[in-house]
């Protein structure tokens, strides 16, 4: 051991370097912890949460063009969409929608199959519920989404 | 006319004026601000330690978690009191109570003042250094008494930890005393009054004196004096991975907040052991060299404007919090805690009061300074193996804590000398 080695020892340079680090780290802007009720976290850009149908914001007509793609891109096999088509235009309308989240692993591979940008993994994450019926989502409740959850405080 | 033990002792302690009534209050006095002491110490521990840890800890009972310690002890105080079946009754009663009470005797002797202690005794320090090791008692009883394996082994290792840190922390206690019974004006004391007199008259805290000899011995003390108190990193008696509490596993709701009570109480006499040997009591910083009647008020109104801040401060916090219905009560609690403090702060700048409010404060600073260093460690060192905890204490602190005080004693002695013979 050199003499060096032996001083380092001796003064507990080490020692004093460990309580710089915690010193330093009692500085407020340092702070990780979210008070999630209290202010709601910030989301990476690409989360997958929640899905949503998206409509026409103008008219307020669905953008779904009842393709089947996302259904077929579905490994769970948990979205149906039932369509009929419209004697009129001759074009295919999607008349109901259920997604089963209850299955759902995010994958995000019906969004990808999705060629209208209709369907979405939305950036809501408050998914829990207390009966597993909730978890099938109709097509009323994928176009409205979710209120936010609000707490007492 | 009013008979001679009621007035309050303002220049004596109640012990040598003879008063009963005083010591009594005294005694009250210390135990409720020892108490609140152990709340505060309990809020501030887990604030700190959390941001430390870049969190923020306690946040939702009272504004920053201010009432934490409040709403813990009221859990504590319902919950289920459980004796294991097959315990020591008698024992097992009485292990939390001789803690307690011996951490709590310890505050006897400690003068947080020149007037302001209970008694002075001329083996003050002997007498702090007996009865802390009495707390061992308890713990070993604790442990034994609880008829489980983990209480038991944490009893053991908590006794053989404090039995080998004592020596030496009695060194470095030495230490201290051979200092104070150098120069034309020692007097070489072991009462906790006349230490601090000593180093008022040496000009001097200890820390200081024969630099570096008095910060070794000092560091010494402080590394020794958390062991003693089975604080980080040297918590093994209870370490939690190991041994779940240690003696405190079988112990449960009131008994093992005193437990809890006893060790914080006894952090803070081992404190007050170090700030008065060390870092010069009560007295307040450079009692000589700035002296003179504007120093004296500047510095005897420095608990006041403290405390006055303190509750400026609680105001200023009260009127940035969220304007929502359900803070009102909050928002109303800190307003009057604010206010509070901050009379509190207006009285103490009335001179005679400051006059005598002066010397706690800069006791209970000193003393907070050492608590603040506790919960240091606490976030900063993993805790040591137990062979590594004996190597250090028999290998490292004992002779550095010998060799320290053959140092001291022999430059003390060549300088005592030098001065007899003429030199200077």
């Amino acid at each position: 051991m050199g003499i060096r080695e032996i001083l380092k020892k001796a003064l507990m340079t080490d020692f004093i370097t460990g309580l710089k680090v915690t010193f330093r780290s009692q500085h407020p802007a340092e702070l990780v912890t979210e008070q999630y009720p209290l202010e709601r976290p910030s989301l990476a850009e690409r989360y997958r949460g929640q899905p949503r149908l998206s409509v026409n914001p103008d008219t307020g007509e669905t953008l779904c063009t009842a393709c089947d793609l996302c259904a077929m891109a579905c490994p769970e096999k948990l979205i149906k969409v039932v369509s009929e088509r419209d004697p009129v235009t001759k074009r295919k309308r999607m008349i109901s929608f259920q997604y089963d989240m209850s299955r759902c692993m995010f994958c995000g591979l019906c969004v990808e199959a999705c060629n209208s940008n209709c369907l979405e993994l939305s950036q809501d994450y408050e998914m829990a519920l207390y009966s597993r019926e909730g978890m099938v989502l109709d097509r009323e409740r994928l176009e409205k989404g979710q209120e936010p959850a609000v707490y007492a405080r | 006319m009013i008979p001679q033990w009621l007035y309050p002792p303002l220049d004596k302690t109640p012990g040598e004026s003879g008063s009963v009534l005083w010591m009594v209050i005294f005694i009250l006095l210390i135990f409720g601000g020892v108490s609140a002491g152990v709340v505060l110490m309990n809020w501030l521990e887990r604030k700190i330690l959390a941001h430390m840890q870049v969190r923020i800890g306690p946040m939702r009972v009272g504004p920053h978690g201010l009432l934490q310690p409040i709403a813990d002890a009221l859990k504590l105080l319902i919950k289920e009191d459980i004796v294991p079946d097959r315990a020591d009754k008698v024992v097992y009663w009485f292990a939390p109570l001789c803690v307690c009470m011996t951490a709590f005797t310890l505050f006897i002797v400690v003068p947080f003042g020149r007037a302001h202690a209970v008694t002075d005794m001329n083996i003050g320090l002997l007498f702090m250094l007996g009865a802390s090791s009495l707390g061992v008692m308890g713990v070993i009883m604790g442990g034994w008494a609880s008829n489980s394996h983990y209480s038991l082994m944490g009893a053991l290792r908590s006794g053989a930890q404090m039995v080998s840190y004592e020596i030496a922390m009695g060194m470095a206690l030495l230490c201290g005393v051979l200092m104070t019974s150098f120069n034309a004006s020692g007097s070489g004391t072991l009462s906790m009054i006349g230490i601090v007199e000593a180093q008022q008259s040496q000009h001097v805290w200890f820390v200081f004196k024969m630099f570096p000899l008095g910060f070794i011995a000092m560091a010494v003390f402080a590394v020794a004096m958390v062991a003693e108190t089975n604080r980080a990193p040297f918590d093994l008696p209870e370490a939690e991975s190991e041994l779940v509490a240690g003696f405190m596993t079988e112990y449960s709701g009131f008994r093992w907040s005193i437990f809890f009570l006893a060790e914080y109480a006894s952090m803070m006499a081992v404190s007050s052991i170090a700030v008065t040997l060390w870092l010069g009591g009560w007295l307040r910083p450079f009692p000589n060299a700035l002296s003179g009647k504007l120093w004296d008020a500047a510095f005897a109104s420095v608990p006041g404007l403290v405390f006055a801040g303190l509750g400026g401060l609680c105001l200023w916090s009260a009127s940035r919090m969220p304007k929502l219905a359900q803070l009102k009560l909050q928002r109303l609690g800190l307003d009057g805690f604010g206010g509070v403090l901050g009379l509190a702060g207006l009285v103490m700048l009335i001179p005679p009061v400051a006059m005598q409010v002066q010397d706690v404060f800069w006791f209970a600073a000193k003393v907070a300074f050492f608590m603040y260093l506790y919960i240091w460690y606490r976030g900063t060192f993993p805790r040591y193996r137990f062979d590594q905890l004996m190597g250090v204490g028999w290998k490292v602190l004992l002779p550095v804590s010998l060799g320290i005080l053959m140092v001291t004693a022999l430059v003390g002695v060549s300088g005592e000398l030098w001065t007899s013979l003429g030199g200077k």
